[in-house]
């Protein structure tokens, strides 16, 4: 059996369900690096999500347009953000609390929201909504790893560039400096005259639209419509890939596709005759392992470095 | 000082009120823009509830759970832990006791108690998971513990389906619990369980507000350093606040079972750990206040279910009625101005009153 589940992973058609599965992690985990980098827990990812993959869906239904469809999905998302920078920046609502109300919105809400305004119940099967269409590129098919991208929505490649559009935001523009700084020490950043709470708005715009991108990708892509739940935690998972990657681009890539990959086995292994509901709790189970070894080992490394730094001081002592 | 403190309470239950009444006014504003029948549906949500003794009882029995989720949030909260995993631990609570109600035999009145205290115990070990991952490897409890959930929701499942299915029925449901496991009721459908909450309600306030370890979860959550400067051991108080709060979460869900249904068929979380955190808001991590609060939402959840029976407005209602609470009701600035007002027209008060004395003497 292990041998039929090695054989199935390094496949083109494994890899390309890696991909499809992880972007919705990955734009979710860039939304919260870019919170998390400007101080800002932003924990309503999956409601946010939930919001825009609905959103998603009723604007392009209304618009019969896939891009209006997307673009809503994204402003919906960033009207979330805000509202959740209202309740935590003007009115001091923990930034937690507003997150776990935003997931609420995420989860009945939606479900309220679809009903009231289509009076479909939990699905929104018969909305005729459009679909992102996917980037076909059949010459590649046939070649190892790149036929993995043969197929692959068009929102996988925004993805994958919203990962450069970060690390450049995070380094190449002053705005990004200011997301930094303000993250790092919000009083130290105003006191050189920047606004702590514009920084804070911003990050949660964004943070919201890249989210909301993950959310319309569930709903116009990996599934035709809406339907109650369809997040399914990605928003969660997004978070720990966020803190594994530590707020870096490049490494909330790197986790966000090796929980993508955890996901996918569990899907492949269902084929196998391995009970499906213990197989679906690996991804889960892997955030908490991966996220525990992770921040252990920089505990560790941060200790061995206090180490290194104390004992030429306790020699110099001792002499 | 005193007078401070009563100005203080004064303050909290007016922002406390008009942050309900925002609440209730989105609720009214959905209601009237959509319904085609918002004054009935107004009167099922807010009236109905209190309609007759049998509603109200209703009420009671709908508070059950939310007594100890909300207790268990509390405590946890009290030490600024925020662990999600009550939600988890309803269902696993509720699940142990289920199949020691289903398997093993006992006499009336010991069953039930040996069921829902494996339960709790169950959870209570099992939050040690995140609070250690926490305390020795440094793994955020927020992140763990939201994927514990998943985790003991797709455990429960698999046994479900592949151990203790009961075949002969056609929905997936575990077969019946013996009848000397099920909790008698007070009356209608409200169970005894109400009275093991409220129990708890006074045990967790002792605890929290007269023991030693209730001082130290209580002087974590307002400062981990100086706790830890001045001596406490604060791995140990986070790893017991959790603890204690898999332990509630656990026995509620185990008398919410035992006490509601006949068999176990839950197949998703069943919501009881999140509406734990809305009453944490709302009784400010007091668990005195609980019972108050766990009694709000319960009436509310029936107002909402009322008024989706009856009218054309959905259950999830409450959803937003409830998110609503939780950014109003948690926003430390609502009404800062007022607040302002408040303080600085005792402080002239009293300035007067001072000057007064002054000049008397003179």
């Amino acid at each position: 059996m292990l041998a039929q589940i090695m054989s199935s992973v390094f496949t083109t058609v494994f890899l390309a369900s890696v991909l499809r599965i992880t972007t919705p992690i990955l734009f979710a985990a860039l939304a919260s690096a870019v919170s998390e980098r400007a101080g800002v827990a932003n924990i309503g990812l999956e409601g946010i999500m939930m919001i825009a993959a609905l959103s998603g869906v009723l604007f392009s239904a209304w618009s019969q347009s896939a891009f209006i469809g997307v673009l809503g999905a994204g402003m919906m998302g960033v009207l979330v953000g805000l509202m959740m920078g209202f309740f935590y920046l003007k009115l001091g609502t923990d930034i937690i609390l507003a997150g776990i109300a935003v997931n609420m919105l995420g989860g009945g809400g939606t479900i309220f929201f679809l009903f009231i305004l289509t009076g479909q119940r939990g699905t929104s099967a018969a909305v005729l909504s459009r679909m992102v269409p996917a980037l076909e590129m059949p010459f590649l098919e046939g070649i190892p790893v790149l036929g993995a991208f043969a197929r692959q929505s068009i929102l996988t490649y925004v993805a994958l560039l919203c990962v450069l559009l970060v690390y450049i935001l995070f380094y190449k523009t002053p705005l990004g400096l200011k997301i930094r700084a303000v993250g790092e020490n919000p009083n130290a950043a105003s006191s050189v005259g920047m606004s702590v709470n514009k920084v804070s708005y911003i990050a949660l715009g964004l943070s919201g639209f890249l989210a909301g991108l993950g959310g319309a990708y569930m709903s116009m892509f990996a599934a035709m419509g809406f339907s109650a739940n369809m997040v399914a935690g990605r928003g969660f998972i997004a978070l720990a890939a966020q803190t594994m990657g530590r707020g870096e681009p490049l490494g909330t890539l790197l986790s966000s596709l090796l929980f993508g990959a955890a996901d996918a086995l569990s899907n492949h292994m269902q084929g196998t005759g391995l009970p499906s509901q213990l197989v679906a709790t690996l991804p889960y189970l892997i955030t908490i392992i991966g996220l525990s070894m992770y921040t252990w080992r920089t505990i560790k490394k941060a200790k061995r470095i206090r180490k290194r730094h104390s004992e030429p001081a306790n020699s110099g002592e001792e002499s | 000082m005193n007078s401070d403190r009563m100005l203080e309470l004064k303050f909290s239950l007016l922002r406390g009120a008009v942050a309900i009444l925002i609440s209730i006014g989105v609720a009214a504003i959905f209601i009237f823009t959509v319904s085609e029948t918002p004054w009935d549906a107004l009167y099922q949500l807010i009236i109905s509830p209190f309609g007759n003794t049998r509603q109200m009882w209703n009420i009671l029995e709908r508070m059950i759970p939310l007594l100890f989720t909300g207790l268990a949030v509390c405590v946890m909260f009290s030490a600024k832990q925020f662990n999600l995993a009550a939600e988890g631990c309803v269902m696993l609570g509720a699940f142990v006791s289920a199949l020691i109600a289903i398997y093993v035999s006992m006499p009336m009145g010991i069953h039930p108690v040996v069921a829902i205290l494996a339960g709790a115990i169950v959870c209570g070990l099992v939050m040690l998971i995140p609070s250690l991952l926490q305390t020795k490897f440094g793994a955020s409890v927020l992140v763990s513990t939201l994927m514990l959930n998943f985790i003991i929701q797709f455990v429960i499942q698999y046994f479900l389906v592949h151990v203790f299915a009961d075949r002969t029925q056609g929905a997936l449901m575990t077969e019946r619990f013996q009848p000397t496991a099920i909790i008698p009721f007070i009356r209608f459908e409200t169970n005894w369980g109400l009275a093991v909450g409220l129990v708890m309600v006074v045990l967790v306030s002792l605890f929290l507000y007269r023991t030693r370890w209730g001082y130290a979860i209580r002087m974590v959550g307002l400062n981990k350093e100086f706790s830890a400067y001045s001596g406490m051991k604060v791995a140990g108080v986070i790893i017991l606040c959790q603890v204690i709060g898999g332990l509630l979460a656990g026995m509620g869900g185990g008398i919410e079972m035992l006490g509601y249904f006949d068999r176990f068929r839950w197949r998703l979380l069943p919501g009881y750990g999140w509406n734990g955190i809305t009453i944490a808001i709302l009784a400010k991590n007091n668990p005195i206040l609980v019972p108050f609060a766990a009694f709000f939402l319960a009436y509310l959840s029936r107002g909402s279910m009322n008024m989706a029976i009856r009218t054309d407005m959905p259950f999830e209602m409450l959803e937003i009625i409830q998110a609503a609470i939780f950014l109003f009701f948690a926003a430390e600035h609502l009404m800062a101005k007022t607040r302002q007002k408040m303080v600085v027209k005792k402080a002239k008060q009293e300035m007067q009153s001072a000057a007064k004395g002054v000049d008397e003497t003179c």
